[in-house]
């Protein structure tokens, strides 16, 4: 029988190798979280994955969208039926997602998140929301709503080769235990703009070194206008930066297009990048002819490969903030599957 | 609109095209397999074939989300070819191979042939050196892959052109001193060693334990006394294994605990030289627990104990654990289903015995006790796996593989790996504050790899007729009219360390090769330099229907060099660092080989990142 402190023989016999990993008070941890998932696409589908395979509370998923034919390029849970395209996607999966395991309490939401919005006190029931492929204006009207109820919020997805993972957590505490190296760690000092550890431990007996660390997050919508990235690289780091940064900050504001067979326009791609350069303050000249190319054509585009590494990426960090032992990605990370990069910045 | 409408815009016409009519296989069906096979399916791959010898287990369930309780026990290749059905949105041909990939049987070099990339997703250094030496052989693209914990790699290997699996030292497991294991443990492992690889073993497994081999012992101490002691040890073990036929549980326990946990400890103590430094270890009072035991054993609610992993048990309880799994090992054995027992993880009587003895010999010798949760991950080798690294790692492996086919490799013409080696690169995960991942540019081949460098390959093609007919001599003769070995000074080792010729054994030499064994279809022969002049050559042998004259592959052998010798070597023009022209044709119907001409063209050990070799390649005539 499930308690609340304690786990289950059959949960401990089911999630042995992980438990092993990060140990039980993670799982039990894990076990009391209610997660709201926005939108089953590529990502949402792989994070929905992992997490219910770590073993969730419970996960509900909002997306009111049908079935298009494009999107088997990476909705494994979808059946293999051209006569579904067109209906709701959701009632259409489920069941396979809750086959992964049924100690997970999972739910379906297909009302409009518009719709939602006009009553927000919908999201107050979540520990931590998951948005995936949403617009600038949408993405930042969630997000004033998790900071008002104060809930964490992860937003991410996918372009092609390319994806992006942005985090407005608020604020959290972690405490990790880990073998001290030659140089102590020390107190108030910071990891990165964001993140300080604000206290050190140091068990001699163990040569473990307890070191808390406070991560701070700004909201999404003073990132997309941060100035801090040239302060975060140096010359060599500025020429190497990879154009998928502005050019992914870019493509938030244009419109995904109607037909999907239509490329994103070049010049006004090129337009928004070379505005994004200068809101970030770097050289508009970061963005070459061959990304732009690649960036009208894969836009909006889902890689099952990529959509993998995004959503194992997020649904890990997910874990990590949960378990309060490690400290989350603060507060953007990038993926450049083109050049196997995958750089996290403090905006 | 269509299904594939994002994967032409990702990968484009012409690469989409080539996924769909290449043939790619995937060996392992576990943690990774589960997450890679996903990927390479929503890419377009054709037809993929799937290697795998294990079963499914419950604790695979928290991350291969292609298996379900339904599957426990079912084969992990063909069970994981029918989940996979329900999203085979591009109608890829999948086949499952049940079986060890080392079987050269089931999987002979003709079926290696058929692939154009190999992806691993194993888990063990046995099955990666196996494959990585026939994607050597047949000069293959493979792409490597692991995961332990929050951290993974990938390592894509061009043959050749850059490191091969075995360029890099491996770590392998952490062993003990006997002696520290049978006299003198002070770490929880140390016992938990001793009752798995000793006691276990040494009462119900098949041979006996190598922690009781004499020669081994006397490597380690002079100490008369203690090499007699643990002689003792072991003989009165064996003797009590001869009673487990013959007597109730009851008394062949007591005599056991008696023994192991007492009377040897006693006489442990009398070895006054190893109590010097250390704190002396102290033997079982039996008297205070015999009562207290029966007690135990006569409640049947205490059998709960059996099955409460995380509990750390006193040692009234451990007493007890090892009562009741002893005595059903016991019973197993008396029914004559089985003649013998190996201690495997997954089995509780096995587990909870070794977990109980472990603890015992603990207290013993003032060492802490741990839980059955903690003693199977030590005892079980377990490392700690989830899915969210695993579908990461996947992710990058399907990514970088999928590149190679954006290169039009004519699969029977020329192969030359100089572009794709250039743009491809290891992938480690490692998060950071500023970074996910770190990837690395391929390296070119160590010089000083067995796999890849020091050691020639090449196949042996030969007829079932000409295995009856031709003489170990004359094979010899032939490798050094062929090699140029001097006076014939060259030793013939088959299978994994069977010498069958060398200058002064000739014993063989008379017999067909087909009498000797070792030398079948997809067995390998080793040939060495006995004057250490060439190096070595290793020969896989195929046995065909072709009815014309065996074949040895066309080669020259390097000449070897030893440690140290690197710095005399004499470097060449070195063009400016820029990637040395590679030529030569293959021919992928025939046997391949590959020679590496170091001495006209010898680089330095620190060269850049991606200088690469003069390396030819020929075609066997």
């Amino acid at each position: 029988m499930s308690t609340e402190e304690q786990l289950t023989n059959d949960e401990i016999a089911l999630y042995d190798r992980q438990i092993r990993l990060w140990g039980m008070a993670t799982q039990l941890r894990l076990r009391s979280a209610k997660i709201l998932i926005i939108n089953l696409g590529g990502v949402g589908t792989e994070v929905v994955k992992n997490l219910v395979l770590g073993g969730i509370n419970s996960i509900e998923i909002l997306d009111d969208s049908v079935v298009k034919e494009e999107d088997y390029a990476t909705q494994f849970f979808l059946p293999d039926d051209e006569s579904v395209v067109g209906q709701l996607k959701l009632p259409l999966v489920i069941d396979r997602i809750k086959e992964l395991n049924s100690l997970v309490e999972l739910t379906t939401n297909t009302s409009s998140l518009v719709k939602i919005f006009d009553d927000p006190k919908y999201f107050q029931t979540f520990n931590l929301i998951v948005a995936t492929e949403l617009d600038k204006s949408t993405i930042e009207k969630l997000n004033g709503i998790t900071r008002s109820f104060n809930i964490p919020l992860y937003v991410a997805g996918v372009h092609g080769m390319f994806g992006y993972i942005f985090t407005d957590l608020i604020k959290h505490v972690s405490v990790s235990e880990k073998d001290a190296g030659n140089q102590l760690k020390e107190a108030n000092t910071k990891i990165t703009r964001t993140k300080t550890i604000t206290e050190v431990s140091y068990d001699e007996k163990t040569n473990k070194e307890k070191i808390t660390v406070l991560d701070e997050f700004i909201p999404i919508s003073e990132i997309w206008k941060s100035n801090k990235l040239p302060t975060l690289l140096n010359k060599r780091q500025m020429k190497r930066l990879s154009p998928a940064v502005p050019l992914t900050f870019a493509l938030f504001d244009i419109k995904k297009p109607d037909d999907v067979e239509q490329d994103v326009d070049k010049q006004i791609l090129a337009e928004q990048g070379q505005r994004v350069c200068t809101e970030l303050g770097i050289p508009t000249t970061v963005i070459s002819e061959d990304y732009l190319e690649v960036f009208s054509r894969q836009a909006f585009t889902e890689y099952a490969p990529v959509t993998a590494i995004i959503g194992g990426a997020l649904a890990q960090d997910i874990i990590q903030f949960l378990s309060k032992k490690e400290s989350p990605i603060n507060n953007v990370l990038i993926l450049d599957s083109t050049k196997s990069e995958m750089p996290i910045y403090a905006l | 609109m269509a299904r594939n409408t994002y994967l032409k815009k990702v990968l484009g016409e012409d690469r989409l095209e080539r996924l769909a009519n290449t043939k790619v296989i995937m060996i392992g069906a576990g943690g990774i397999g589960c997450e890679l096979l996903k990927d390479l399916l929503l890419s377009g791959y054709g037809e993929i074939h799937i290697v795998d010898l294990d079963t499914v287990t419950l604790s695979n369930l928290n991350r291969q989300f292609l298996f379900r309780k339904k599957d426990i026990d079912k084969s992990k290749s063909l069970t994981i070819a029918k989940a996979v059905q329900s999203f085979n949105y591009f109608n890829a041909k999948l086949v499952p191979h049940h079986g060890n990939i080392m079987d050269t049987t089931q999987f002979p070099l003709s079926w290696w042939d058929q692939f154009s990339f190999i992806y691993n997703a194993l888990d063990n250094l046995e099955a990666r050196r196996y494959v990585n030496k026939m994607a050597l052989f047949l000069k293959k693209p493979l792409m490597e892959s692991g995961t332990t914990g929050f951290e993974g790699q990938i390592q894509p290997i061009y043959p050749y052109y850059s490191e091969c699996f075995d360029c890099q030292a491996k770590v392998t497991p952490k062993t003990y001193p006997v002696c520290t294991i049978r006299s003198t443990p002070s770490l929880p492992v140390h016992c938990i060693t001793w009752a798995k690889e000793f006691l276990f073993h040494q009462l119900f497994d098949e041979s006996e334990s190598d922690l009781s081999n004499s020669e081994t012992i006397q490597n380690e101490t002079d100490d008369a006394q203690e090499i007699e002691n643990l002689a003792q040890e072991a003989n009165e073990l064996i003797e009590l294994r001869k009673s487990i036929k013959t007597t109730d549980a009851s008394p062949f326990i007591e005599q056991l605990v008696l023994k192991i946990f007492k009377g040897d400890i006693e006489r442990l103590l009398l070895i006054d030289t190893l109590w010097k430094s250390r704190k002396k270890p102290t033997p079982l009072d039996w008297s205070t627990y015999k009562a207290p035991v029966t007690g135990m054993l006569s409640d049947i609610s205490n059998q709960s104990l059996l099955i409460n992993d995380t509990k750390v048990w006193t040692v009234l309880e451990n007493i007890y654990v090892l009562y009741k799994s002893g005595s059903i090992l016991q019973r197993r054995i008396k029914s004559g289903k089985e003649s013998f027992i190996s201690f495997d993880k997954d089995d509780e009587d096995t587990l909870n015995f070794v977990a109980a003895a472990a603890n015992l010999r603990s207290s013993i010798f003032n060492i802490p006790i741990m839980s059955k949760f903690d003693i199977k991950q030590i005892a079980g080798n377990i490392i700690p796996a989830i899915a969210t690294t695993n579908a990461i790692i996947s992710g990058f492996s399907s990514l970088n593989g999928t590149r190679y086919f954006k290169y039009n490799y004519d699969q029977t013409g020329s192969v030359d790996f100089t572009p794709i080696s250039k743009e491809s690169s290891t992938v480690f995960i490692s998060i950071k504050p500023n970074k996910y991942i770190t990837a690395a540019a391929l390296v070119s081949p160590n010089e000083k790899c067995p796999s890849s460098s020091l050691l020639s390959r090449g196949v042996f093609q030969i007829t079932e007729e000409q295995r009856q007919t031709l003489t170990l001599g004359e094979l010899v003769e032939k490798l050094v009219k062929k090699y140029g070995y001097e006076e014939g000074d060259l030793s013939v080792i088959v299978g994994k360390s069977r010498l069958v010729y060398d200058i002064d054994f000739d014993d063989n030499v008379e017999k067909k090769l087909s009498e000797i064994g070792g030398i079948g279809d997809g067995e390998l022969i080793l040939v060495q330099d006995e004057n250490d002049r060439l190096e070595n050559l290793e020969l896989y042998v195929k046995v065909t229907d072709e009815e014309r004259e065996h074949v040895l592959p066309e080669l020259k052998l390097r000449p070897k060099k030893s440690v140290g010798d690197d710095q005399s070597v004499e470097t060449e023009e070195e063009s400016g660092g820029d990637v040395e022209q590679v030529d030569g044709v293959v021919n992928e119907n025939d046997a391949i080989v590959i020679i590496d001409e170091e001495d006209d063209g010898l680089v330095e050990l620190d060269e850049p990142a991606l200088k690469k070799r003069r390396i030819q390649v020929q075609s066997l005539a």
